[in-house]
């Protein structure tokens, strides 16, 4: 329950890539094999630790199609870590990549943390994008790469948890004004009360609620 | 604790204010005739105006830093000095009214009343709502006739006592719930306006009722201090199962009030910018279709029908109502989720009653429960269960009204034959359903609470008891100010369909 730090994350990229399976597979673990198209935005939350500290993400899962974009890119803003999605099955979705990252990074703070993941790894009979595509594309711009499937469960954990490490080594590093709440990061309440006392008071990996 | 609070992004923010700052009247405020002294009328009611921030807004930190820094030792007595000094102070600035607000939510607050009720002589709220529970355990046939007695005596409970405390407030010029007043037009709507016409001291004090700057930064904080006294108390697992601020935090409210709240500036920055690019006739008459959109949110119209005696303890009644009405608003947006939420709370509740023997004075009734052998449920254990019920509905209502506004501004230039101005009628009727829905539930889980705690010393219910009356009628304030924030979005809406029904 108490945590050390908060890190809000976005996930965006087209219709239909697998956005809100991949939140359900991290906090409920659960796959939704049908298409519950998103309306705007929907929220989960997990505890995860690094570093042997208590950390909460605070995911925001956006609609993908096109005619919600005005609307969720007002929810950028103030986001420390994002997932850009894509379907490994459908050309299309890689192709609008840059368009996604030119937006993301115009209505963040430059200090966001983006992973790029080529979802539905298990469909490998029907791949229209190699992962070394995907590797370039990461390279090119900058970004953490990963292949997943929210349908398997495979690499789902270490897409969350890899951005929050990266964050937590900015913050390490002094890039991240976490005082600032506009990098989506939040100092918690353990931070401040029980650094000194109690090792890791609360040491299992909690899911966030199951309410959403 | 105190740096991290700041807002979302201060760039932003100042946007905002300068926005409002530079507008001299914003042309969408409710008429100039809310005057604090209006007697409520029997049939409607105003809100306070939604005043814009002061000019010199003082930073959230500054509350923070004026917050008592809570050492774990003096928990409770630093909730209370935080408080009344709060209190004390308060009306000086929209800050102060925050802080006090929240002083009231989530935790500590049954601490305060119990201190209220002790140092000032406040009647006790378990005498006030202990007739109850007996006849809502018959179950039987009689409902009618009795239903309606038993009402008027729950809610006359928590009238009288916050009535009382609303007086005591006016004598001894401290605020003692200020946001919670608000929502009291809710917890029965009859007794209110006797209450309102015979009690000088309750009128004053709502009329002097000031919005807090946030909504979300209000629940925020009173989360983040709960958070901090959990981190502080691990142990005390019964503390955390009972704080507001947490699970509604937990079941996504803060999340989705924040992106509401997000919208909602944005909306309201948009239409300005539309407004100062007009001039002569076609802003007077955008500015008369803003004025018609705004008008359900100044003005919650009452209808004097059969509520008081409504039978709807399976919330049957208000998902067919609650539907009807999300038809009409015509958004193709449902609100299952939040129904469905209310149905399982029915459940839960049925099932404390269902393991809770009738406790009439009768001693060998008692024995015969005993044999059956049902896990008892502690009144500790209901008033969890009412404090995560009413923090879920509180959530998923402005869930609710978050998707709203999400489709509202999506659907746009939708296909709805539903003006923009019928749909804030709808959203406000909505709203008195959700914060009639509150009053109801909270209502059961007092009686609930006086029957399982029937062998109980006052000392240990009152402070429970009082602690569900104060969490819904802040639930219910929540409910109106995020209905509040759709004012925008809703303007803004309008503007985007005018728009592109003249391409
Ligand atoms: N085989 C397979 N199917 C997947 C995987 N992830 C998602 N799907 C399917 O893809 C479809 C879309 O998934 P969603 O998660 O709803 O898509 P989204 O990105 O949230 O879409 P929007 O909400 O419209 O933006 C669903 O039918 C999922 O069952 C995966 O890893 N493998
Ligand atoms: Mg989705």
């Amino acid at each position: 329950m108490a945590y050390a730090y908060l890190f809000k994350y976005i996930i965006i990229g087209d219709t239909g890539v697998g956005k809100s399976c991949l939140l359900l597979q991290f906090t409920d673990k659960r796959f939704q094999p049908v298409h519950d198209l998103t309306i705007g935005v929907e929220f989960g939350a997990r505890m995860i630790t690094i570093d042997g500290k208590q950390i909460k993400l605070q995911i925001w899962d956006t609609a993908g199609q096109e005619s919600f974009r005005s609307i969720t890119r007002s929810y950028y803003r103030g986001a420390a870590g994002a997932l850009l999605v894509y379907d490994i099955t459908r050309r299309d979705t890689f192709n609008h990549l840059t368009t996604w990252l030119e937006d993301a990074r115009q209505h963040s703070n430059s200090n966001m943390v983006i992973m790029l993941i080529g979802n539905k790894s298990d469909l490998e009979s029907r791949r229209e994008v190699k992962k070394e595509e995907g590797e370039a594309f990461a390279r090119e711009h900058g970004l953490v790469f990963m292949e997943t499937s929210a349908k398997t469960a495979s690499n789902v954990e270490e897409a969350f948890i890899n951005t929050a490490k990266e964050i937590y080594e900015k913050i390490q590093e002094g890039v991240f004004d976490i005082n600032n709440e506009a990098n989506g990061i939040k100092i918690g309440p353990q931070h401040a009360a029980t650094n000194s006392s109690l090792p890791g008071s609360q040491g299992a990996q909690q899911a966030g609620g199951g309410c959403c | 604790m105190s740096a991290n609070e700041s807002p979302t992004d201060p760039a932003a923010e100042q946007m905002v204010e300068q926005a409002s700052a530079t507008t001299p009247e914003s042309p969408t405020e409710a008429p100039s005739d809310v005057s604090p002294d209006i007697a409520p009328t029997r049939k409607t009611r105003r809100r306070p105006e939604h005043k814009p921030p002061p000019a010199d807004d003082p930073s959230p930190q500054e509350v923070s830093e004026s917050k008592p820094e809570s050492p774990k030792a003096s928990n409770e007595s630093a909730v209370l000095q935080g408080g009344w000094g709060y209190w004390g102070s308060w009306g000086k600035s929209l800050l102060s009214t925050a802080t006090a607000t929240v002083a009231t939510v989530g935790q500590g607050i049954s601490q305060v009343i119990e201190k209220a009720e002790t140092t000032l002589g406040i009647p006790s709220p378990e005498e006030l709502s202990a007739q109850a529970p007996q006849e809502e355990n018959t179950d039987g046939g009689t409902a009618g006739a009795e239903g309606e007695a038993q009402d008027d005596t729950a809610m006359g409970g928590a009238l009288g006592m916050l009535s009382s405390l609303s007086s005591v407030v006016q004598s001894t010029g401290k605020t003692v719930i200020t946001g919670s007043l608000d929502a009291l037009e809710f917890i029965g709507k009859k007794t209110m306006d006797v209450i309102a016409e015979g009690d000088p001291g309750f009128k004053k004090t709502k009329g002097l009722m000031i919005r807090p700057t946030t909504l979300s930064q209000v629940l925020r904080e009173a989360k983040e201090r709960e958070e901090q006294q959990t981190s502080e108390d691990l142990s005390s697992d019964v503390e955390k199962k009972a704080h507001y601020g947490m699970l509604f935090d937990e079941f996504q409210g803060l999340a989705h009030l924040e992106a509401l709240e997000s919208l909602s500036r944005e909306s309201e920055i948009k239409v300005k910018s539309v407004l100062t690019s007009m001039s002569g006739g076609e802003l007077a008459q955008l500015k008369a279709d803003l004025e018609e959109v705004s008008e359900p949110f100044s003005l919650m119209e009452f209808e004097d029908d059969d509520d008081d005696t409504k039978e709807d303890s399976d919330g049957v009644e208000f998902a067919k109502e609650l539907r009807d009405a999300m038809s009409r608003l015509q958004l193709s947006v449902t609100a299952d989720k939040l129904t469905q939420a209310r149905t399982n709370i029915h459940d839960r509740i049925a099932d404390v009653k269902s393991a809770t023997p009738v406790s009439t004075t009768e001693e060998d009734e008692k024995d015969e429960a005993d044999e059956m052998a049902v896990p008892q449920h502690t009144p500790e254990d209901v008033h969890a269960l009412a404090i995560s019920s009413l923090a879920e509905l509180t959530a998923k209502s402005i869930e609710l009204f978050h998707k709203v506004a999400q489709v509202v501004l999506h659907n746009a230039s939708g296909n709805a034959q539903i003006s923009t101005g019928d749909q804030a009628k709808v959203l406000a009727q909505i709203t008195i359903m959700l914060c009639k829905e509150i009053s109801l539930l909270s209502k059961s889980f007092t009686c609930c609470l006086t029957t399982v705690g029937s062998n109980e010393k006052g000392e240990v219910l009152n402070p429970l008891i009082t602690g569900v009356f104060l969490e819904a009628s802040n639930s219910a304030t929540y409910i109106q100010d995020a209905f509040q924030l759709l004012r925008t979005v809703l303007q803004l809406a309008h503007i985007q369909r005018t728009a592109d029904f003249a391409q």
